[in-house]
């Protein structure tokens, strides 16, 4: 099974064999049947639609139940112009797809603010506004009676530059246009901004720690989907020659989810088969025409439970993220490190230049509703320490943390780092700053690799855009190169090379804890705040995560940690915090807190001590 | 005037049915977080089991109960075969495309094998031509009758959650799932048990909204559902005060933006009602902003 999916995956990744599929399909075209190559148009057609829900919902992981109504744009758009104007399909798609993404991008503004049931509820109303507008604005879109003499290769009525276009034409523009798209997104989904795109899918707040705008990143989801879906109505609209509002309400959003999940919400190569399949089945197959909406609906039922990866997942192995030609250098240059032995040194790019940094809590009050979960909070975190933050559950450590990492802004008090004010910053700008953190329950993607998901941290170090990423321009190559060099440094401090391209999902908990130091650390951070480290650990690995800890110590680096487990924190920390009820009852050195009867009261409680 | 308070009248009996959809889509929210996207096919189920069992000679009482009895059904078959494997499994995607696949999955069966033609719906609570004065107003009773129905179902449910041992069972789940399971409350049986009522009030929404509209279809109910999500939303989602008076406000502006610029833009404006709120107060009128730990 699997040497097939190795096989499968090398055939259909494979450069000239895509190639020879595409000459055989471009210079085939002629001597395909006329229904045949119709067939094989909309096909295409629904292939470059699905790419769509693949970055928006696969990538992204943002639901939409409306997205026949950006498909609609596209057509609508561009049938309008080329009838209004006399304007040409390669003038006409392109602006009409502009004003899908651009509408997309709008929409993102108020879908950004909403998660799950909310979103599923809002695009599906969106999808409804844009049918009623459809069928009603009759003046521009012929209403329900729909849009009829639009030019079309079928009718031979496109005509482009005096040069009538056959069917034949269409499809082979449409080919071209299909097979750019599936490059473009390829590149996109393996560079740093489609990286962030899924980061975003499982944790807002995981990529909000390594500077990965949320806002921003959702639009740029939006605005790519709608571009796509745009281009896939136009090419529709020109393919049939006549648009009906009905062909634009929720089923054709269902149609789109259905043959994007059947194929696998994240391959490509599965969704273009399963694209295929589902526009030929209908035609072939009477009877599958006549149960299409029982079909539609048991899949959708039960293919997310029972078969997750669909077809995609079936017959190909999982796609990466990083691009293939630069991982295989990366590993190579990692294996060559490994056998020169050079393992003592500490990676010389997080070394801090100047002073390192410094943070100041002045007066932190944070409540809850009625929930003191902070009382008047005041703490020096001296740079270049590393300071450790104890106390009870509930004392308010956690909360310190996120208020300090920009998550929440505390109800009263300031936030100073360097001695400027930070208050209220959010994570993103904080990650920026150099304060990053990690979470309590590592919050990682987890069909990523370790080493996909250590260069999430690399994010925000890297500046090429995502028309550069998806048209693999050079500065991509550059900076990705050096990220890699960097996180290949970063897996030999943490020693996890040798999983360093396995699915974290696949991997020991302490792994996990490690390929979340790991992304914080390529992030670059003047300050890091770990939220318990060694939870969970063994004590070899314990015992492996404080020898870092004094490496980055001794890079500069100040560390703040929450940690429960003492015989860790003894001989390690500079410093201590001890925390109960939201107030600091105890700071000093460990060998003062073993004593302090205050601190023992708060962990022991009182009773015990008077009996003991 | 008289065209406005009619409108207004109007407007506020169609909310109440858009409420009671709301209510039921909140008594799944608050045991599970989630909510049936295929509700619509429930309420078309409800109102074709209906009009096809009185079209057989039953009693029109028999055969809403027996359509009732059917969607009570469904509501435990979509928990446990939509909803429950998919939260264990597939995270928030996989039960809102699973509730909605099912839903598909009904609305594709009636319509194989009972046709997608209209089929004229039995007036149930008096006729077209009754009517009732008020304030001057003519008022067709039907529409009066819906809006007793809803509010009444409404106030009921309301009360039982608050002061029965059930309720509170309902709202403990609601509250911390967790921590039920713990207290021994029988949270599975709890769970299918807000499916049932919510797909019973789906149900009922679907019978007196088919009472107006005078014929079901297999599409009929998909536009009711968005609607009680509109009300649920504008109203805060879990708060049955808030659904009932978002209803309201959703019907009567729907019906005023209806007879005054275009009936066409009767439901859309509420959609556009649904995307604005969302934006600016996601926690609606009278839902309070969640506090979750980071």
């Amino acid at each position: 099974m699997n040497a097939m999916r190795i096989f499968l995956t090398k055939l259909a990744t494979h450069p000239l064999a895509l190639l020879v599929l595409f000459v055989v399909v471009f210079f085939g075209a002629p001597y395909l049947r006329g229904a045949t190559l119709q067939i094989l148009s909309f096909a295409l057609v629904s292939i470059l639609f699905t790419q769509s829900i693949n970055v928006l919902t696969g990538m992204a992981g943002q639901i939409s139940l409306g997205h026949a109504a950006f498909f609609g744009i596209g057509a609508y758009g561009s049938a309008i112009i080329a009838k209004t104007f006399g304007l040409n399909l390669f003038l006409t798609i392109p602006v009409a797809a502009v004003v899908s993404s651009l509408i997309a991008y709008l929409l993102s503004y108020p879908a950004g603010r909403v998660k799950e049931v909310y979103l599923a509820m809002m695009t599906l109303g969106f999808g409804q506004i844009f049918l009623e507008v459809a069928r009603e604005w009759t003046d521009l879109t012929g209403g329900v009676m729909g849009l009829s003499g639009v030019p079309s290769a079928g009718l031979g009525t496109l005509i482009i530059l005096g040069h009538k276009f056959s069917t034949i034409d269409y499809f082979r523009v449409l080919l071209l246009i299909t097979v750019c798209s599936m490059i473009f997104i390829r590149n996109f989904s393996q560079s740093r901004l489609g990286r962030s795109l899924f980061v975003m899918h499982y944790s807002e707040l995981a990529a909000g720690s390594v500077g990965i705008a949320r806002r921003q990143t959702k639009q740029l989801a939006y605005a790519l989907s709608g571009l796509l879906a745009g281009i896939s109505g136009g090419f529709y609209a020109h393919l049939v020659g006549y648009l009906g509002p009905e062909s634009f309400a929720i089923s054709r959003s269902i149609e789109v989810l259905v043959v994007a999940i059947v194929g696998g919400l994240w391959s490509s190569a599965g969704q273009v088969i399963s694209a295929i399949f589902f526009t030929f089945l209908p035609e072939q197959l009477q009877l599958f025409a006549e149960y299409q909406f029982i079909a539609y609906g048991l899949i959708l039922t039960f293919t997310l439970i029972l078969f997750r990866q669909g077809i995609g997942g079936l017959l190909f192995l999982p796609p990466r993220f990083i691009r293939q030609a630069w991982l295989t250098t990366a590993v190579e240059q990692q294996r060559q490190a490994t056998a020169a032995n050079s393992k003592t040194n500490e990676p010389q790019f997080l070394k801090i230049q100047s002073v390192s940094a410094d943070i100041n809590v002045q007066a932190i009050t944070m409540r809850f509703g009625g929930l003191v979960a902070l009382n008047s909070v005041s703490l020096d975190i001296q740079a270049g320490h590393i300071t450790a933050l104890v106390g009870p559950n509930g004392s308010g450590k956690s909360t310190l943390v996120n208020i300090i990492a920009g998550v929440f802004p505390p109800t009263s008090g300031q936030v100073f780092l360097q001695g400027i004010d930070v208050t209220a910053q959010a994570d993103v700008e904080m990650a920026k700053k150099g304060v990053v953190r990690t979470f309590q329950d590592p919050r990682l993607v987890p069909h990523f690799t370790v080493r996909e998901n250590i260069m999430l941290g690399a994010h925000a170090m890297m500046h090429y855009t995502w028309l550069e990423a998806g048209l693999s321009m050079p500065r991509v190559r550059l900076q990705e190169a050096q990220a890699l060099e960097q996180c290949n440094e970063i897996l030999q401090l943490l020693d996890i090379e040798a999983v360093a391209d396995q699915a974290v999902e696949s991997l020991p908990y302490g792994y996990r804890r490690m390929t979340e130091l790991g992304r914080a650390l390529l992030a670059r951070p003047k300050i890091i705040l770990l939220d318990e480290p060694a939870a969970g650990l063994s004590d070899l690995e314990m015992t492996r995560l404080a020898e870092i800890l004094v490496k980055l110590k001794h890079l500069g680096i100040t560390v703040l940690l929450i940690e429960h487990h003492m015989d860790f924190l003894n001989g390690l920390v500079d410093e201590v915090v001890v925390l109960d009820s939201g107030s600091i009852i105890f700071k000093g050195d460990m060998l003062g807190m073993r004593q302090d009867p205050k601190v023992i009261a708060a962990y022991l409680g009182d009773d015990e001590v008077q009996h003991a | 005037m008289d065209f406005f308070l009619s409108l207004v009248i109007a407007g506020a009996c169609v909310g109440s049915v858009y409420a009671l959809v709301a209510v039921g889509l909140n008594l799944t929210f608050w045991t599970t977080k989630t909510l049936n996207f295929g509700q619509g096919a429930v309420m078309m189920l409800c109102a074709i089991s209906t009009a096809l069992l009185t079209a057989q000679g039953l009693s029109n009482g028999v055969a809403i109960i027996t359509g009732v009895a059917i969607v009570a059904l469904v509501g435990v078959i979509v928990e446990r075969i939509a909803v429950r494997p998919a939260l264990k499994t597939a995270g928030s995607m996989g039960w809102v495309i699973a509730t909605l696949g099912f839903g598909i999955l009904l609305q594709g069966i009636t319509s194989k094998f009972f046709g997608s033609q209209a089929i004229p719906f039995p007036e149930v609570l008096f006729t077209v031509q009754d009517v009732i004065d008020i304030g001057g107003q003519n008022i067709s009773l039907q529409y009066v009758s819906i809006f007793v129905v809803s509010i009444l179902i409404i106030v009921v449910l309301e009360a039982l959650t608050r002061y029965t041992v059930l309720g509170t069972a309902i709202r403990g789940t609601a509250q911390d799932m967790e921590l039920a399971i713990v207290q021994g409350l029988p949270v599975n049986l709890i769970v299918s048990g807000s499916f049932v009522l919510s797909s019973i009030m789906a149900g009922i929404a679907g019978i007196l909204t088919a009472q107006i509209s005078g014929t079901v279809d297999p599409a009929f109910g998909f536009e009711l559902v968005l609607m009680g999500f509109v009300a649920a939303v504008l109203g805060g989602m879990g708060s049955s005060a808030g659904a009932l008076i978002g209803g309201i406000i959703v019907g009567i502006i729907g019906k005023l933006v209806g007879g005054y610029i275009s009936t066409a833009a009767e439901h859309g404006i509420a959609f556009a009602l649904l995307i604005m709120m969302l934006a600016l107060r996601p926690e609606g009128f009278f839902g309070r902003a969640e506090v979750t730990k980071a």
